[in-house]
């Protein structure tokens, strides 16, 4: 076949035709060498990727953030990458790194950190390049800089705590009689108390005292239980190659009194973390346990709302939380001026975080939770207090936010707390759970 | 096959031993090679993309691979003896398997339904058939958001539409006994056009002389039905039945966006264990050999199948 019918009425000859594509491709080619040339002649700006996983409200005031960012440093410009909270993130960010095309920064929960440090996944932060821009360990609360710490190195910047909190509407609470006379909830200290104080509210708003969404949730039901096995004073630690150290009292009491609250009048039985929400933004609960990432959301409902950490019912202040922290992933070359511009990056985000603040959030970066305009944020200075009390997941490979640990919590606990089996048999499940992985080779 | 091959190789020598007729030797090389050229894009497809991961994949499984590099020396079939003594591989198989029995019967009968009550001559056909088929275009992604919605507990369209006549409500998506119900109910909703469209077809090239014939010796309509239709669909029914088993097998979508496999694990299929192991859990090597087990099973099942198709058209 010496000739190829190309259109009707015209032939075209193999020869023709390869000149033709020749000639196409050359023009492709010229195409792409201008477009080099185009970027080229922009290299002085530096161009970060940064992939964070926040998303909603969060992720419009870290947009604004790194906006102003960009804004003060023309030498470079930071492109933000969302990607989907929990699994999908951690999952792409782990492949990434491992791949050799990470970003030149990422933000991970602070509790992610040990899944990640020692497969040389990130690498450790150079303290004396961000003294440069004066952020030291002494801009750190003690226990967040305490976490950011791996194996004596730092591996995370923290950019706030986010406490798992209280939410309560001052409306309903104030008819209920349980508001004391500077405006805020009576301090309960035993879970009697808080019972009688949530069946109060109830008599109020005649649906619930108090919203918990929970199910399908093994991160919700984390959070409120490890807040509560928290506060006996007790602590959970996971070895790899050893059993799981808890103490199984305080654990069994804390999923006991949790089971008790959903009894469809104190709370939802069956409630999932939006319907949970939704029934607290529209006045049908007194209560909300939450992240403080809801605040936003409920400013917006236009809700008389105020917040405190959960109350201390067993005797030791105690309150779940995670930070959201700054990682350097690591890269396969080094390039000394582009680290640098991600110190000043950094060091200008934490610097401009009253803004983050304002999203709910307790700023890691002391001196804006000293500043007079921090301590005039309300409902946020009430729950300041819990940057003291904080507590991470126990520290391992396979724990910490978004986890398929907390998943497996859910697992086992979810019966429990829907009243169908007994808290003792859905911890010890639990723990064997938790045991079949410490049992298997450490991956990281 | 061995005594049809033989004749073919008897009849080519008589064809081609005179020979005048014997094709030049370069031509028939450039024949071959030719048609090598032809074959090539797929074979390099084949190679590339199949049978490389295949390989590639067990040798994985025979070490501890992680995720973050770490591990990389071969360990034998440790991952192997580990996976066959892990009971959350076990449930999930099992889930897998459940789902698989208890999906392909409705998908199969609704199917099958639907068709022969379409096949009747109902009016305007093309918006049966598009109503029918509608669903199985849409994404996993919107079909599980859909169904999700309905399923709430507190807001969900099921549960007030059964409030309303007066029965209990249903924890739809969190209760370990109904969960995986309601996905097969939703799987059901969204891919049973595309088993409909197969009967339907296969329904219409039945020759309607059987049925006239049937008429005249006094077939009432179940008796034509049980006789005529579904006799000639066996081999379609036995095509479907496969399809589908082979296709739920390989259930992931839907129930990673409606339940994450919850609640309790009830719903966790294998898929999602092979994952979770491999990508969440870092142990790529392990989640390796999980594979391998999974398609040891659907070889099994597919070589049963094959073997019962067998012994019915012998």
């Amino acid at each position: 076949m010496k000739q190829i019918d190309f259109f009707a009425g015209k032939q075209v000859t193999r020869r023709q035709l390869l000149a033709g594509s020749a000639a196409l491709g050359s023009v492709f080619a010229a195409a792409g060498l201008t477009g080099c040339g185009g970027s080229a002649s922009a290299a002085a700006v530096q161009d970060i990727a940064f992939w964070h996983l926040l998303s909603g409200g969060d992720g419009i005031k870290m947009q604004a953030m790194i906006r102003q960012a960009n804004e003060g440093n023309p030498g470079f410009t930071v492109h933000p990458t969302v990607l989907a909270w929990g699994p999908p993130y951690y999952t792409k960010l782990a492949m990434a790194s491992a791949g050799g095309r990470p970003p030149e920064l990422a933000i991970m929960h602070a509790s992610r950190v040990p899944g990640y440090a020692p497969g040389g996944l990130i690498d450790p932060w150079d303290m004396s390049l961000l003294a440069e821009h004066g952020v030291t360990a002494e801009s750190f609360a003690p226990r967040i800089w305490d976490k950011s710490q791996h194996d004596g190195q730092v591996f995370s910047i923290a950019l706030d705590s986010h406490p798992f909190v209280m939410f309560y509407n001052t409306e309903v609470a104030g008819k209920a009689g349980v508001l004391t006379p500077n405006g805020q909830l009576q301090d309960v200290g035993s879970p009697q108390e808080f019972l009688s104080m949530a069946r109060e509210m109830q008599k109020v708003t005649q649906a619930h005292g108090l919203s918990f969404g929970y199910l399908g949730s093994g991160s919700q039901m984390w959070r409120l239980f490890y807040t509560l096995y928290k506060q006996h004073g007790v602590d959970m630690e996971l070895t790899p190659g050893q059993s799981m150290k808890a103490d199984r009292d305080a654990a069994i009491e804390s999923l006991e009194f949790m089971a008790s609250l959903f009894d469809d009048t104190i709370a939802a039985q069956s409630g999932d973390i939006s319907t949970g929400i939704a029934e607290f933004a529209r006045g049908s609960s007194g209560m909300l346990f939450s992240g403080v990432w809801e605040l936003p959301t409920l400013k917006k409902a236009g809700l008389p709302v105020d917040a405190a950490t959960i109350p201390t019912l067993y005797g030791t202040p105690a309150a779940y939380a995670d930070s959201h922290s700054f990682v350097l992933p690591r890269q396969l070359n080094d390039d000394d001026e582009k680290r640098r511009s991600v110190y000043k990056f950094v060091s200008d985000v934490l610097k401009g975080s009253l803004s983050w603040a304002e999203a709910g959030h307790i700023p890691a970066y002391q001196p804006i939770v000293q500043s007079q305009a921090y301590r005039e944020l309300t409902p946020q200075i009430h729950y300041a207090n819990a940057a003291d009390i904080i507590a991470y997941d126990p520290e391992s490979w396979f724990s910490g936010s978004g986890s398929d640990w907390q998943t497996y919590f859910a697992e086992n606990v979810q019966n429990v707390l829907l009243g169908r089996d007994k808290a003792a048999d859905g911890w010890d499940a639990f723990v064997q759970r938790t045991n079949t992985l410490l049992s298997r080779p450490n991956p990281v | 096959m061995s005594s049809l091959a033989t004749s073919r190789r008897t009849a080519e020598r008589t064809a081609t031993s005179p020979s005048q007729f014997r094709p030049a030797p370069s031509r028939r090389s450039r024949d071959n090679l030719t048609g090598w050229g032809f074959a090539a894009p797929f074979l390099a497809f084949f190679l590339i993309f199949l049978v490389w991961p295949l390989l590639y994949g067990f040798v994985m499984s025979l070490t501890g691979k992680s995720l973050t590099g770490a591990n990389d020396s071969l360990i034998g079939l440790a991952n192997y003896a580990e996976a066959l003594a892990d009971t959350a591989m076990w449930r999930s198989l099992g889930n897998t398997l459940y789902f698989t029995v208890i999906s392909t019967v409705p998908l199969v009968i609704v199917a099958l339904v639907m068709a022969a009550l379409l096949n009747v001559g109902l009016p305007a056909q093309w918006l049966w058939r598009l109503s029918y088929f509608a669903p199985y275009l849409l994404a996993s992604t919107v079909v599980s958001l859909f169904f999700t919605w309905m399923y709430n507990p507190q807001l969900g369209l099921i549960n007030d539409s059964l409030s309303k006549i007066g029965l209990p409500k249903v924890a739809w998506l969190n209760d370990p006994n109904v969960a995986m119900w309601a996905i097969v109910i939703a799987t059901l909703w969204w891919t049973v056009g595309f088993n409909f469209l197969l009967y339907l077809a296969a329904m219409q090239n039945i020759p309607h002389q059987h049925y006239e014939a049937a008429s005249l010796d006094g077939a009432g309509a179940w008796r034509q039905f049980f006789s005529i239709t579904l006799p000639q669909l066996a081999p379609t029914t036995v095509m479907i039945v496969l399809l589908q088993i082979l296709a739920s097998l390989k259930i992931f979508d839907q129930v990673y966006q409606m339940t994450a496999g919850g609640p309790s694990g009830s719903t966790r299929p294998v898929v999602q264990y092979i994952f979770e192991t491999g990508f969440t859990g870092y142990r790529l090597g392990y989640s390796a050999a999980v594979s391998y087990i999974f398609f040891g099973l659907i070889v099994i099942v597919s070589v049963m199948q094959f073997v019962i198709t067998r012994r019915r058209s012998a």
